[in-house]
């Protein structure tokens, strides 16, 4: 029973603790991504890689980014397509 | 050969110089040699928290710069036969020291010591680059607060590009009854977001105060509670396992009463 | 200048009060002695020359008369007598030295102020400190085994002379009421109770 008012009184899900929680697990990502900046540029080319499979892409023009607005992180990428690629080097693959 | 291990935290006073007088001590108290690092240049700590700071005549810049041998720097603790204390230097420029010379330092006290134990300054500037250079282990120190445990992932990351993989994680000051009410994270929560494994969590403990003020490290109390979680990093450290402490128990009139009406 | 008022003149030992009853007319004097120090020197610290202790009490606006003797420049003086209380080589310092600064000079040290825990003092002569001594002191540091240390509270962390080292003892121990000196007597440094006017005191190191 004590255990149960404890809860009441105490426990709930806005208490400061979540708040700390929550902040930091939002600040962290974005900590993290902005650590290394080789760690972007690494996964830009390796995006190159997989899309040069399919279609032809202006390198060059290529942004990778990740965007942090109120509650959320994404990662946007800008990628200009130069033109589709006819025979996709997938069935190489599978083959 | 002997170990080294780094104890750092990215933010300043969360307690990593207590760590290392304590953890130091204790591993001494189990009869291992060990000489504890300060490299804090500047604003060293260490020597007033073990109560050593009126033997020393050499410090590491000294050492490093070749104005005196290594064991003339050397300061033999005033309990423990094993334990040595390397001071900073307190009038010196901190740039007197670079990691090249502290990888040679620690190698050097590696033949000598079973544990090496570094006390890294706060910051991720020079003296943590120092700090860590010598280093195959590391211990990252934090508080359960937001701008702590922020800080202590940033180490983490610089620790693991230098190479510093899987470091243990101590949780100090934890107040159990503000994790109960749910005020305070506790290790789980800080675990959760840190993934990396735990060396031992310290609850808050006013004798860390006491003793500091002493010049005597926690562990020699067999009172105190912080003291008992030190000593049990000690032991995880040579390789025991021991369960982490339940930090709830004794925590007040609550849970005595709990107990003596039968709740858990 | 409008200093040496009074008022001022009463608090010669007040570590704060930067003020100097004879910079505004003895400028010469002041240069004189800065040039002779390491330039990062001269800025930490305060440094002076013929303070003679001016306890005469001028109206506001009021110019300070400088006697003709007190031309300082050459310090030479006529009898032998004279010559053996000259010394060029004493700085003094106004201020309390604080934990992280060191101070190092070929010659006497006077500090008027505190000497904090994790500051240091190395001297080739004499170390004076007109306040609490807790930091690190080095007297004689060149090998002058007749250089003393007096503080009006004597508690070095430790405590050195020539090539003697002392230290405060570990644990609890009672903090003086009195100013003391500390040297090297039969070849070991001992802690003696400042006694005025005695002739080692006033001897020349
Ligand atoms: N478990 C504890 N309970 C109560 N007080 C503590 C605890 N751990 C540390 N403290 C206090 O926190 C303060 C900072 O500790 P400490 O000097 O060890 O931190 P630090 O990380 O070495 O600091 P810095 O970054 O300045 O080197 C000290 O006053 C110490 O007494
Ligand atoms: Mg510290």
């Amino acid at each position: 029973m004590l255990e149960f008012l404890l809860r009441v009184f105490g426990k709930n899900s806005s208490s400061s603790k979540n708040v700390a929680k929550e902040r930091l697990r939002l600040v962290l990502v974005h900590d993290r991504a902005d650590v290394s900046p080789q760690l972007l540029e690494e996964l830009k080319e390796d995006l190159i890689k997989v899309i040069s499979n399919y279609m032809e892409i202006d390198e060059s023009a290529l942004e990778v980014n990740l965007d942090t607005s109120d509650n959320m992180v994404a990662l946007v990428a800008n990628i200009p397509v130069i033109r589709m690629k006819r025979t996709a080097k997938r069935s190489e693959k599978i083959g | 050969m002997g170990e080294v291990i780094v104890i750092t935290s990215g933010k300043g006073g969360v307690g990593k110089t207590t760590a290392t007088a304590n953890i130091g001590t204790a591993l001494a108290a189990l009869g291992h040699k060990v000489v504890m690092v300060d490299t804090d240049i500047g604003l060293r700590n260490l020597d007033v928290v073990l109560g050593l700071e009126n033997r020393i005549v050499y410090d590491i810049v000294d050492v490093t710069h070749g104005n005196c041998r290594l064991k003339q720097a050397l300061i033999k603790d005033k309990r423990f036969e094993g334990l040595h204390l390397l001071p900073a230097a307190q009038t010196k420029d901190k740039t007197a020291v670079n990691p090249e010379q502290m990888r040679e330092l620690c190698s050097e006290l590696a033949k000598q010591f079973d544990y090496v134990i570094i006390d890294c300054p706060a910051g991720i500037e020079q003296g943590f680059k120092n700090a860590i250079a010598g280093a195959e282990k590391a211990i990252v120190v934090t508080t359960p607060e937001v701008s702590a445990v922020r800080d202590a992932d940033r180490i983490i990351g610089l620790l693991e590009s230098a190479e510093l993989r899987d470091p243990k994680l101590i949780v100090n000051r934890i107040r159990p009854l503000m994790v109960k009410k749910g005020d305070m994270m506790s290790m789980d929560d800080i675990i959760d977001i840190l993934a990396v494994n735990v060396l031992g969590i310290v609850p808050e403990d006013e004798m860390i105060v006491v003793t500091t003020n002493k010049g005597e490290p926690a562990v020699l109390d067999n009172y105190s509670r912080a003291g008992q979680a030190y000593r049990n990093m000690a032991r995880r450290i040579t390789g025991e396992e021991i369960p982490l402490m339940d930090l709830e128990a004794d925590t007040g009139f609550m849970n005595k009463l709990k107990k003596l009406i039968g709740f858990k | 200048m409008k200093k040496a008022k009074g008022s001022k003149a009463k608090t010669l030992f007040e570590q704060k009060e930067e003020t100097d009853i004879m910079t505004g007319e003895t400028p010469d004097i002041q240069n004189q002695v800065t040039e002779e120090m390491p330039a990062e020197l001269a800025s930490i610290l305060d440094l002076e020359v013929g303070e003679t202790g001016n306890r005469i009490e001028f109206e506001e606006g009021e110019k300070v008369p400088v006697p003709e003797k007190l031309s300082f420049k050459p310090l030479v003086h006529k009898d032998p007598w004279q010559q053996a209380f000259v010394d060029e080589n004493t700085i003094l310092i106004k201020r309390t030295v604080r934990s992280g600064q060191s101070i190092q000079f070929d010659g006497n040290v006077v500090v008027l102020g505190d000497v904090n825990p994790g500051s240091e003092i190395v001297a080739s002569g004499n170390i004076i400190v007109m306040g609490a001594l807790r930091g690190v002191v080095h007297a004689g540091a060149t090998g002058n085994k007749e250089a003393t240390v007096s503080a009006f509270k004597l508690q070095p962390t430790q405590l050195r002379i020539a090539n003697h080292i002392t230290r405060a003892p570990d644990g609890d121990y009672l903090s003086p009421d009195h100013p003391e000196t500390a040297r090297i007597k039969d070849g070991i440094v001992v802690i003696e109770v400042y006694q005025l006017g005695q002739d080692r005191q006033t001897k020349i190191c």
